[in-house]
């Protein structure tokens, strides 16, 4: 029953080559084959998709039906789960009753969750003034507070201001050298994980 | 106009009861998050079977020509493979299918990363130094000189703060002196983004808090007025 490593390992570092030669090689051959490769990917996307909403399901049945300790949250998810499921599939999912229930249900929960998050974030913002007293958290939390007037509609009014405006337009931009920063590094970061794939040093499909 | 009437009663309890985490976790707040997540599972399985499932890989087989036929039952196969990961047993035979996707999305990433971030923040980060466009737009050359230098220092310093290495697992992940004075600039830059990140999100959240405090309020008013 063993599927063999070094098959699939080939498998990988192949189709991987192939797609990342297609972003630099105008072969039309070759980006007819990525074009390809990433379609069937896509589809495959999908089906593991499917594969991880199982897994929640059977996690929660499990969950929901054990004698000992019967978890009645499971058992409302997966009520809630059948319901929607039975009635997109009867009605499709481009039907506008259907849709009007689901964004019913979507929009006022993720909305007060969003809600939730402002009085969190003031609370954590707090906390952090509190116990973190390094530069880093006075440096964040005077950015923070200064970012939070520049939103208010203060950047504006104080770049009218003649010796005032410059400084504060480039106060405003500031953040953007620490993000390039930040996205540099995870770019570098995510192709380091990449070729790490395609040398062999990482197989995270096999398990 | 009843129908209405009992959706935005429903939205207005799922907010009541959303809002109840603020006197703590308990099953109030529980009840709605099982829901969501069970009522979003169903919703992104109807999604995933309509738009994904049955036009890629169904209906090619069933109305397609010979060559969308071959071309659906490669990921079919791969995809039935895949669906044996969800029984211990049997789940080293999904391996192969769990191989090519890490293969397309290693590729992807590493593509991505490469032709959309790399590229684009590096010219970006130098095109600053271009004094001459500087001059053509009304700029003093050395102000935005100084300035492109400030953010360069900005960007390298940042992506510095970022680097460890180590030779051993046991050794003590440490930076040189002049690699941890340039990180030391780089955490001062980091704090300053991350602090507008803060404000930004927070910005977010108050038009969110906002928006649902005036629906609620609307609301009831609605009911007793």
């Amino acid at each position: 029953m063993k599927m063999r490593s070094p098959v699939v390992a080939a498998v990988t570092i192949a189709v991987g080559l192939i797609v990342l030669l297609g972003y630099f090689l105008p072969s039309l051959l070759v980006q007819n084959l990525r074009a390809l490769l990433i379609n069937w990917g896509v589809s495959l996307a999908g089906v593991a998709a499917l594969i991880g909403i199982l897994n929640l399901l059977a996690v929660h049945w499990r969950k929901a039906n054990d004698k000992g300790n019967r978890n009645f949250y499971s058992l409302l998810l997966l009520l809630a789960f059948s319901v929607t499921f039975a009635a997109g599939m009867w009605l499709t999912p481009a039907d506008p009753g259907f849709q009007h229930v689901i964004t019913s249900i979507q929009i006022p929960v993720e909305t007060s969750l969003m809600a939730l998050l402002a009085i969190t974030l003031g609370y954590a913002g707090l906390r952090l003034l509190q116990r973190r007293k390094g530069i880093m958290g006075i440096l964040f939390v005077i950015g923070a507070i200064v970012f939070i007037l520049f939103s208010s509609g203060f950047l504006p009014v104080l770049q009218q201001l003649p010796l005032v405006g410059g400084v504060a337009s480039l106060v405003n931009r500031l953040p953007v050298a620490g993000a390039r920063g930040i996205l540099l590094g995870v770019a570098i970061g995510s192709m380091m994980t990449g070729l790490r794939i395609f040398l062999g040093a990482d197989r995270p499909y096999n398990g | 106009m009843q129908l209405d009437f009992l959706w935005t009663l429903t939205g207005f309890i799922l907010t009541l009861l959303i809002f109840s985490y603020l006197f703590g976790d308990h099953f109030l707040f529980r009840i709605v998050a099982y829901l969501f997540v069970g009522v979003m599972a169903g919703y992104a399985a109807v999604l995933l079977i309509y738009q994904a499932i049955l036009p890629r890989l169904v209906y090619p087989l069933l109305e397609g020509g010979a060559l969308q036929t071959l071309q659906a039952v490669i990921p079919l196969a791969l995809g039935a493979l895949l669906l044996t990961k969800l029984t211990p047993r049997f789940s080293r035979l999904g391996n192969l299918s769990m191989g090519y996707l890490v293969g397309v999305g290693a590729a992807v990433l590493t593509g991505g990363a490469v032709v959309g971030t790399l590229t684009s923040q590096v010219q970006a980060a130098t095109v600053g130094f271009d004094l001459q466009a500087a001059a053509m737009v009304g700029r003093n050359p050395a102000g935005a000189l100084a300035e492109a230098s400030l953010f360069l220092l900005g960007t390298i310093s940042a992506l510095i703060y970022f680097q460890f290495s180590v030779r051993d697992k046991r050794q003590k992940a440490e930076r040189p002196p002049l690699l941890e004075a340039v990180a030391t600039i780089g955490k001062v830059f980091i704090a300053i983004t991350l602090g507008a990140i803060y404000a930004g999100v927070f910005a977010a959240a108050l038009t969110a808090l906002i928006d649902r405090l005036d629906f609620v309020t609307e609301f009831i008013f609605n009911i007793v007025f």
